[in-house]
């Protein structure tokens, strides 16, 4: 992956990476507090597994998502959701974006 | 990935995650506008103004084929609503399961109230008792729904159909199914297409 730009200086590593952009951009959707089951939020980024588990662990480190293990009926599901931390760094990427594209203009 | 191809990402993404938890609006409201246009219209046709049969049918049709397309719409949004919050559990999951209990609960009052005193009652105030009353019941679920996710579109349909409505019942017997058919029926085929757009 050709990811983390070191050109680009104030914009968060963790999101700056396209597939993880991808992730916490679809997780945003979500209302607060709610969470998605695995294979669902895989079909809606149309991600394989192993690729979206391995994005979903480096996110989860960074304490921008929460992934929860639970059960429903006898099944085991695997439930995502973004954190109060993650929203607050994905708008704060989004802010850093918009300012990088338009300079001198203060997005708040 | 420099900035503005960031940007552009972030937006496809939130616009298929959206469209993805988000029912289709043209599912969720045009079976309920052939309901109408469909239910109300024979009502109309059958109990018109003044008492006139403007098409011969047995009178019990137009009830029955409004109860029976009310059961089908129902049914259908029912399951559409719910296929697209699979998957999804927390707060909006409980809006939406007790927003459609309040849908049944709500027809289901109005069906034992209105059946009670439904005997008493002639043939041409029955449709008006009826029609007047889930329309009512419609407008104003429509608006608390707008209230619970925020939706300009469903505030405008609910307050639209609450209007006509009122000026319906005013009209009497045989315009208010005409009221409902076209201008109800007609505003939620336009509600389903405005959120479609907007979803798109």
């Amino acid at each position: 992956m050709t990811i983390d730009e070191p050109t680009i200086p104030d914009l968060d590593p963790v999101i700056h990476a396209q597939a993880r952009l991808r992730v916490v951009a679809a997780l945003s959707q979500l209302n607060g507090g709610d969470r998605i089951a695995f294979p669902r939020l895989q079909e809606i980024l149309r991600m394989t597994p192993g690729n979206l588990s391995v994005h979903l662990r480096k996110l989860e480190e960074a304490g921008y998502v929460e992934v929860t293990k639970t059960h429903r009926g006898r099944t085991p599901a695997t439930l995502v959701r973004l954190t109060n931390r993650g929203r607050f760094a994905f708008e704060e990427y989004v802010a850093a974006l918009r300012t990088l594209i338009t300079p001198g203009e203060d997005p708040s | 990935m420099d900035p503005s191809e960031a940007l552009d990402l972030i937006q496809r993404e939130r616009a298929n995650a959206g469209r993805a938890l988000t029912p289709d609006p043209r599912l969720m409201y045009w079976p309920w506008g052939l309901t109408w246009l469909i239910g109300f219209g024979l009502s109309f046709l059958r109990y018109g103004p003044g008492g006139r049969v403007l098409v011969a049918m047995p009178e019990w049709v137009p009830l029955i084929g409004l109860t029976a397309l009310m059961i089908a719409a129902g049914v259908f949004t029912g399951v559409v609503g719910a296929r697209s919050s699979r998957s999804v559990s927390g707060p909006t999951s409980r809006q939406g399961v007790w927003f459609g209990i309040a849908w049944s609960a709500g027809f289901s009052g109005l069906a034992v109230t209105f059946g009670q005193i439904s005997e008493m009652l002639p043939e041409h105030l029955l449709g008006l008792l009826w029609g007047g009353g889930i329309v009512a019941l419609v407008g104003a679920l429509y608006m608390a729904g707008a209230a619970i996710w925020n939706d300009r579109t469903m505030f405008v349909l609910g307050a639209w159909i609450s209007a006509v409505n009122v000026i319906g019942v005013l009209c009497g017997p045989g315009w208010h199914a005409l009221v409902a058919s076209i201008a109800g029926g007609g505003g939620l085929l336009v509600a389903g297409l405005i959120g479609w757009l907007r979803l798109r």
